[in-house]
């Protein structure tokens, strides 16, 4: 091998080694930086994404066709298709005015944000939101929508921000159990079914605590923590004792991948 | 005059990749497995392109891997920035070797290359966010969406190669018989 680039090599791995002992700050700035650079191109995936996401569900079985085709001769195609516009705007002006409803009757002050790009990483669950520092977002605040907790926010840039979600192996919360004294550490798995909502685990419970399934699972709100206590997180799935200690199987309360507002809890009102 | 235009064609081509790996859903029938695209033309690249702009192919990849991937919680990196540089820079060198029979016409090593180097990249990232974390964790579906990608970019790098081929015709470079390995 030449000198050069033994050379070159060596200067390559000693930046390498430089960037690898860079404070975790540091490195959510470099990150930041990157974020704010590609969220325009990000925008566009997630359009090119749902578009490719809605593509098989237009697949149809030859019976399903069949029925449509009766149907279709019956019902004059030009009302339908007016009729199922309207639909759909109507639901997404109930969705928007529960959306406010919530924000308003919300004890937290809220902003609301946009998910702009849904993680293509195989072993982290994240969204990336359309606010960034500029508008009041910080690092380590709680993410949520109406229905419940979504997760909470890690790198922030200028207009983004990336949000850990609750279905994430690392994000960790404080959870108590509806109509019971029981406390626990809530956490996601290392790997979620990718056709179902997730699944979350809730441990360190008493043995006999006997959970079972439909049972509410809030924030407990620890001092000096992320989540305020009270926030919606699922429903009891399954409860599981251990050696040790009991184990709760939780359903999240909010369908992520169906999700495209969010709201972020930027303090108290 | 072809390294160059390989080296600026190899970082385009890349970050085309992960925009392109961001677009893409996961596939349900293969338990969440994505495509990965990354590995596949990085390692395209380190077969075609001279040494030099191989490193800069891999510091390239590697930064932009780290970036986009990196995951701090609770003021804990998990893959701390420039693990994945390290790793391509090592694995380009590898295929770096396969230039000569690249240079031949031998195209093909550029399969198993991108099937090894997809898997590896997944099990260097799995191990270490396991040691970070509370240790392995084993499941049907962890082994599937480890494995199937490094399948999907070798099915996928034939096409790669029939699309950059008549691309590289266009760029004239010397005879392959005066080249200096």
């Amino acid at each position: 091998m030449k000198k050069l680039n033994i050379a070159l090599l060596l200067a390559v791995i000693a930046l390498a080694v430089y960037l690898s002992v860079l404070s975790p700050t540091a490195m959510q700035s470099l990150q930041a930086g990157f974020l704010s650079f590609l969220a325009p191109f990000l925008r566009t995936g997630t359009a090119v994404q749902e578009q490719i996401g809605s593509m098989g569900k237009g697949l149809k079985t030859l019976d399903e066709v069949e029925a449509d085709n009766r149907k279709l001769t019956e019902v004059n195609r030009v009302l339908l298709t007016t009729n199922n516009l309207l639909r759909e705007i109507e639901a997404e002006n109930n969705r928007l005015r529960l959306a406010l409803e919530y924000r308003e009757r919300s004890v937290f002050r809220l902003m609301a944000a946009r998910v702009i790009a849904r993680d293509a990483s195989t072993w982290w669950n994240t969204v990336k939101i359309n606010r960034g520092f500029e508008d009041g977002v910080e690092t380590d605040q709680p993410v949520l929508t109406d229905v419940g907790l979504v997760g909470k926010t890690t790198t922030v840039s200028k207009n983004e921000s990336i949000v850990v979600l609750v279905t994430d192996e690392t994000c960790r919360v404080a959870a108590k159990v509806e109509g019971t004294r029981e406390q626990g550490i809530l956490s996601g798995m290392r790997v979620q079914d990718s056709g179902s909502n997730g699944e979350l685990q809730l441990n360190f419970l008493t043995k006999n605590a006997a959970l079972e399934p439909g049972q509410k699972v809030y924030t407990a709100g620890i001092s000096n923590g992320v989540f305020p206590s009270g926030i919606l997180i699922g429903k009891v799935k399954e409860f599981r004792t251990r050696p040790l200690d009991g184990q709760a199987i939780v359903e999240p309360a909010v369908d992520i991948s169906q999700t495209e507002d969010v709201f972020v809890v930027v303090g108290a009102k | 005059m072809k390294a160059v235009a390989g080296a600026l064609a190899a970082c385009i081509g890349v970050f085309a990749a992960f925009l392109l790996q961001q677009a893409l859903p996961a596939i349900h029938v293969l338990h969440g497995a994505r495509f990965l695209f990354v590995p596949m033309i990085f390692c395209y690249a380190a077969m075609a392109l001279p040494f030099p702009t191989m490193l800069l192919a891999a510091f390239f990849t590697g930064l932009l891997s780290d970036l986009m991937y990196l995951n701090v919680v609770d003021g804990r990196v998990e893959i701390a920035l420039g693990c994945s540089i390290v790793f391509f820079v090592i694995y380009g060198s590898i295929a770096n070797g396969f230039r000569p029979s690249y240079l031949r016409g031998h195209w093909w090593p550029v399969i198993p290359l991108s099937v090894i180097c997809t898997w590896s990249f997944l099990l260097m990232q799995f191990a270490m966010i396991s040691l970070r974390r509370e240790g392995f964790v084993f499941d049907p579906a962890i082994l599937w969406r480890l494995f199937a990608p490094g399948l999907l970019a070798g099915l996928f790098a034939p096409i790669l190669h029939a699309i950059v081929k008549p691309f590289s015709a266009l760029i004239p470079e010397t005879p392959w018989r005066t080249r200096e390995y």
